[in-house]
């Protein structure tokens, strides 16, 4: 086959690219209009308060979904978030229950729990990219299996009710979630450093690097010298370390994981990746797109409650819409 | 010289955007005759021939099929004049039987299918280009040379009567190629118009009436294959005298650079070794199949493989996986460019740094130092593009191949392997990359190439190892090695004594 | 239709012990799996229920199953005739439609056939119907809340996930309210899906949107933790009154100790009626009678003064 030197369809830089460059910004021009439009049907939606709200709730999904982005740029999907979130929560309020006759009701109680967090969503990574890799087990079953898995031993713990954290914990603890810092609340800044580690760890380590040559092609990967088995479970690690600090975040919020806790987030994290223009194949995506998504979801959530204007019945449909329109936009970067 | 003309280019010129890529070709297709078209990656070959098949239709000019202009806006309307492209990667559906493939989009049968009319017509068609082959067998399961058997089972029983035929011996072996050249000889006979578009220029040279070649975009000339020689085809092609192919081989040195012992490859190879001297270029020869790809991925831990003993400069050492050899020294250029070489979908420069990533990382990686990097490289392999920010997909295949060459020549190896390192690209190309393995050994570096181009291994090697069925079963070394000695080796045929620089392998 | 009190229920069921043994008694319960705090009630009750009962009459036994969908809850109650050879069958189905073709197929097959607050679409598939009373849940929770905010203010209501039971329960408390405190105004009502972070979310947004707000029907009181916590979180003191729903432990401990004041009462639900429903069966089936066509449990309005009848520190709701 004779190819011809460059590829007459990307070489203009005119008129194509301009198109290629509004559509690669679609999230964020899909986001800007939902906004204006909320502040056009409430004027309320613009105030510091509900912008700050609206950026808050974002936090879990976004940061669930910054860790969905490496995942899912690697070539796999974890569908498990939702119900590790929930687990986690459970196992924490717990063990801090347990731990606060001994080690009294103060900061030390809490830094323990954060820590058994992490070590929990690390471990279930840990155990996902061992099965992925060294188990070749396809990861949409893998995680399909410990969605169940999770949820279930969460419902066990709870006995079917919820597990609730003792009073004076959860005053010691709310700070995190309810707290702010220069009027910034916590769970924003802790998003907002999520993001921008998880994109230079993206586009400026090595990691990241052979994180998007695995997803683009995992055999070249493997030719080129890389260690796919270890850097496809340190991908899975990364999104359990994601989950437990949304988790962190989580728990003072109400001080309780029940078996709804973190239901369906696994889709609106996957939403959310793939709204920011992430290829669902793998090998290309973004962090900041990830971000917007994430963002972009909650706020039409955010506009339809501050408005009567559809029937209620009809939110999913909105959402729907709106993420049809975005990724339309943005179609002609295949 | 017949003047019944069975299509024609008028004055045609094609423009993707700013690019023109073709422009002001004419040139005729006599009925019944094998044209050749040949010319560099990017001479346009590929836009002309789809333009013919439908596929893209000209800027300027005229495409004209039996004296008629013609517009030609999908491949079904030059299906319907009896022009049919046959690709080189194979347009079948792998889950298919060959009956279904055959008759896909024109199923016999009205409403429900027709399977046993569908099964009877197919091996009429099969029968054309005398093939065996039951017409219920699922593609998936066939050789390569049978896919493109069917293929043109396929264009025949839709009543094609000129056939496209794009590098059709890309992935078939000598004999393989030889069958299909007299199946073209014989459609041939029987009234078919073939235009035939190859890298290959004896092949070309072998089976073409006439050939037309094609520069930048342009015609050079049309002539009488009888004419001109392989070599001044090639000189049409690159519009210069290509007088030096293979630079001159210069002294290997004394030192074992790599030494192994008892390699197996369960299935592909066994008892394989050999030894390779600093600044000495080994070949690899055998069949398609022989397990020399095998053999050297299992080397380097990317099969599952044992191996009794690995030397680097004489000393011991494990290698388990490419992360390891490329530690050792060792590193390994796929014959696969596309599946397991290149990463099409990204930029050259990740490309190029993606296994010396380390380099640039301080600690986060600096994109300017890789740009950089990527500039040089560009100039010392002479990788030649427009622009260095697009996608590796972009580049013609000379320079993908320059690209990852440069990939794992950045490592500084001590030991570099090469497998199939001129498939699929040009004859510049080529010479370029000869020229640099030749540069590598004269450094000093050990230089293992693999390849079935015959010319290939006798003009850059000291010394061919040859394997069949998974065993090294000779070595030719010296001067006056002919590709008669090799071929022996490959397929077995027993050898007249005499020739002293054989040895062959028990 | 018979309306009974809860307590007299329960006095009736066990009042019936001792009667005579009419040989022995199978008695399968198929429940929904505890996916959510109501139905973790439900299950608890539930294996409470059976221990009690089979104390109370040696000759039954009691099957207890679980299913996490419609599906399997069909398939369980097959394999509960076919295998376990059950002679009655007290279900709280999943969903109405599905599971009334394989309940009536039962009831063919001679089972007696209890079904528990879903009735079937057929309702000629049970024996017996045990359920909750769901209009007057919203009849109840509106008569209190008009009458605590004198009569005028207003309302906003976090409604539960789009079905029957939430749509009579929503229309119950709007016409209650209108017919009876027609100065209290209804501000919106959206879903929360009796779920705890989507009724916070769905609270933070009533919270911007509405500057005054004097009271909240969240209906569960799942989703009255998630109501509190917006509200704790916005600093809002115009918010008065906070009524939750079907007597979750904890809500019902505020209720009791009185210390909270937003959580002064409750409307019953109870995740108990299964065990209500368990007893009613046995009863009758030892006695070799038949139930009530219909039995419904009323809700009731729990307040500081009963509280702690209603008080199950063990149950995990």
């Amino acid at each position: 086959m004779s190819t011809p030197t460059t590829d007459p369809t990307a070489t203009p830089r005119t008129a194509r690219s301009v198109l290629a460059r509004v559509g690669s910004l679609g999230p964020l021009l899909g986001l800007i209009a939902v906004a204006l439009l909320a502040t056009a049907l409430n004027p309320d939606f613009a105030s510091f308060a509900n912008v700050s709200n609206v950026l808050t709730r974002a936090a879990f999904i976004g940061i669930i979904a910054v860790g969905a982005t490496f995942v899912i740029i690697s070539g796999g999907i974890d569908l498990s978030v939702g119900s590790l979130a929930a687990l986690t929560a459970g196992t924490v309020i717990l063990i801090m229950n347990a731990l606060a006759p001994s080690l009294g009701s103060g900061v030390p109680t809490v830094m323990v729990g954060m820590l058994v967090a992490l070590v929990v969503g690390a471990l279930a990574g840990l155990a996902h990219g061992t099965l992925i890799t060294r188990g070749r087990i396809e990861p949409f079953i893998v995680t399909l299996g410990t969605l169940g898995i999770f949820r279930a031993v969460l419902t066990y713990l709870s006995q079917g009710g919820s597990i609730t954290l003792d009073l004076k914990l959860s005053d010691t603890y709310s700070p995190v979630y309810y707290g702010s810092v220069l009027g910034i609340p916590v769970p924003i800044l802790v998003f907002v450093a999520v993001a921008l580690l998880g994109g230079l760890v993206l586009n400026r380590t090595r990691y990241g690097r052979y994180v998007q040559a695995i997803g683009s092609n995992e055999q070249v990967a493997r030719y080129a010298a890389i260690d796919v088995t270890r850097v496809k479970i340190l991908t899975y690690v990364v999104q359990g370390v994601c989950v437990a600090l949304a988790t962190i975040l989580y728990v003072p919020r109400l001080g309780s994981a029940s078996p709804s806790t973190g239901l369906l987030w696994e889709l609106e994290a996957i939403a959310a990746v793939i709204i920011g223009g992430t290829a669902l194949r793998g090998g290309a995506g973004r962090v900041w797109g990830t971000v917007v998504g994430a963002v972009l979801l909650v706020t039409i959530e955010n506009m339809l409650n501050l408005t009567n204007i559809i029937s209620v019945y009809l939110n999913a449909a909105v959402q729907g819409v709106v993420i049809i329109l975005v990724a339309f936009f943005q179609r002609g970067r295949r | 010289m017949r003047n019944d003309v069975h299509a024609a280019f008028r004055e045609v010129g094609k423009r993707f955007g700013a690019v023109e890529v073709l422009r002001d070709v004419t040139f005729e297709i006599a009925r019944g005759e094998v044209h050749a078209l040949i010319g560099e990656n990017g001479a346009g070959k590929s836009t002309l021939m789809k333009m013919l098949a439908g596929y893209h239709e000209p800027t300027t000019g005229h495409v004209e099929v039996d004296g008629q202009p013609v517009t030609l806006r999908s491949s079904r309307d030059a299906e319907a004049l009896g022009v049919v492209l046959i690709h080189q990667e194979f347009n079948l559906a792998e889950d298919l039987t060959v009956a279904q493939n055959v008759f896909l989009g024109h199923e016999p049968g009205r409403g429900l299918v027709d399977d046993a009319e569908m099964v009877r017509r197919t091996r009429e068609a099969l029968a054309l280009v005398d093939v065996r082959l039951d017409p219920r067998t699922r593609v998936r399961d066939l050789s390569v040379p049978q896919k493109q058997l069917v293929e043109i089972a396929k264009a025949l029983s839709r009543r094609a009567r000129l056939l496209v035929m794009d590098e059709p011996t890309a992935s078939l072996t000598l004999s393989e190629t030889r069958t299909l050249l007299d199946l073209i000889r014989r459609l041939r006979g029987e009234g078919v118009t073939v235009l035939y578009v190859s890298h290959k220029l004896e092949e070309v040279k072998a089976v073409a009436d006439r050939v037309t070649v094609l520069r930048d975009g342009r015609l050079v000339t049309t002539r009488a294959a009888q004419d001109l020689s392989p070599h001044e085809m090639a000189n049409l092609m690159v519009g210069r005298e290509l007088t030096d192919m293979f630079p001159g081989k210069a002294e290997p040195g004394s030192e074992v650079a790599l030494s192994v012992r008892d390699l197996d490859v369960p299935g592909f190879a066994g008892g394989v070794n050999f030894d390779v001297r600093r600044g000495e270029v080994l070949g690899f020869a055998g069949l398609v199949g022989a397990g020399r790809t095998e053999a050297f991925e299992g080397l380097l831990g990317l099969r599952r493989r044992s191996v009794g003993r690995v030397e680097r400069d004489g000393r011991p050492v494990r290698i388990r996986s490419a992360g390891d050899a490329a530690r050792h020294g060792v590193v390994y250029l796929s014959e696969d460019r596309k599946g397991k070489g290149l990463l099409v979908d990204m930029p050259l420069r990740p490309n190029l740094t993606l296994m010396t990533l380390e380099r640039y990382a301080r600690p986060l990686l600096d994109p300017r130092a890789e740009q950089r990097a990527l500039e040089r490289a560009a100039k010392e392999y002479g990788v030649r593009t427009g622009r260095l920010d697009v996608p590796a997909s972009a580049l013609s295949g000379g320079n993908q191949q320059k690209l990852v060459l440069g990939r794992i020549l950045e490592v500084d190896p001590r030991v570099v392997i090469l497998d199939e390192p001129t498939r699929g690209v040009d004859v510049g190309a080529k010479r370029d990359i000869y020229h640099l393995v030749h540069r590598l050994a004269a450094g000093g570096r050990a230089v293992v190439v693999i390849s079935s181009e015959m010319p290939e291994l006798l003009g850059l090697c000291h010394r061919i190892l040859v394997m069949r069925e998974g065993r090294v079963v000779g070595e030719l070394s010296g001067d006056g090695l002919t590709e008669q000695d090799v071929i022996r080796l490959a397929t077995g045929l027993t050898r007249e004594e005499g020739a002293s620089h054989v040895h062959t392998h028990h | 239709m018979k309306h009974i009190t809860y307590t007299l229920l329960v006095s009736m069921a066990l009042g019936v012990s001792g009667a005579l043994a009419q040989g022995k008694q199978v008695i399968g319960v198929s429940i929904p799996s505890a996916d959510h705090g109501w139905t973790g009630g439900v299950v608890y009750h539930a294996n409470e229920a059976k221990k009690a009962l089979e104390k109370q009459y040696p000759n039954a036994t009691i099957i207890v199953k679980t299913a996490k969908d419609a599906t399997e809850q069909a398939n369980q109650i097959q394999d509960l005739y076919t295998v376990n050879k059950i002679n009655t069958l007290v279900i709280l189905p999943y969903e109405s439609a599905p599971l009334t073709a394989p309940v009536a197929n039962l009831k063919k097959q001679g089972v007696y056939t209890v079904v528990v607050d879903r009735g079937l679409t057929d309702a000629s598939a049970q024996d017996a119907y045990v359920a909750g009373d769901n209009p007057g849940f919203g009849k109840v929770a509106a008569q209190y809340m008009g009458k605590e905010m004198g009569g005028k203010g207003n309302v906003v209501i976090l409604r539960g996930i789009p079905t029957v039971i939430d749509n009579q329960r929503v229309d119950a408390f709007e016409a209650a309210l209108k017919a009876q405190y027609p100065g209290v105004k209804v501000l919106d009502k959206k879903f929360g899906n009796w779920n705890r972070d989507d009724a916070f979310k769905v609270m933070q947004d009533y919270l911007t949107r509405f500057p005054k707000i004097d009271a909240v029907w969240a209906s569960d009181d799942d989703m009255a933790v998630g109501v509190l916590r917006a509200i704790q979180q916005a600093k809002r003191t115009d918010v008065k009154l906070v009524l939750g729903g079907a007597g979750m432990k904890e809500m019902i401990k505020r209720v009791m100790d009185g210390n909270d004041k937003l959580i002064r009462a409750n409307v019953t639900y109870p995740p108990s009626m299964i065990a209500d429903a368990m007893k009613l069966a046995v009863a009758a089936r030892v006695a070799g009678k038949a139930m009530p066509k219909s039995t419904i449990i009323p809700s009731v309005l729990v307040t500081k003064s009963n509280a702690s009848k209603f008080y199950y520190p063990n149950s995990p709701f």
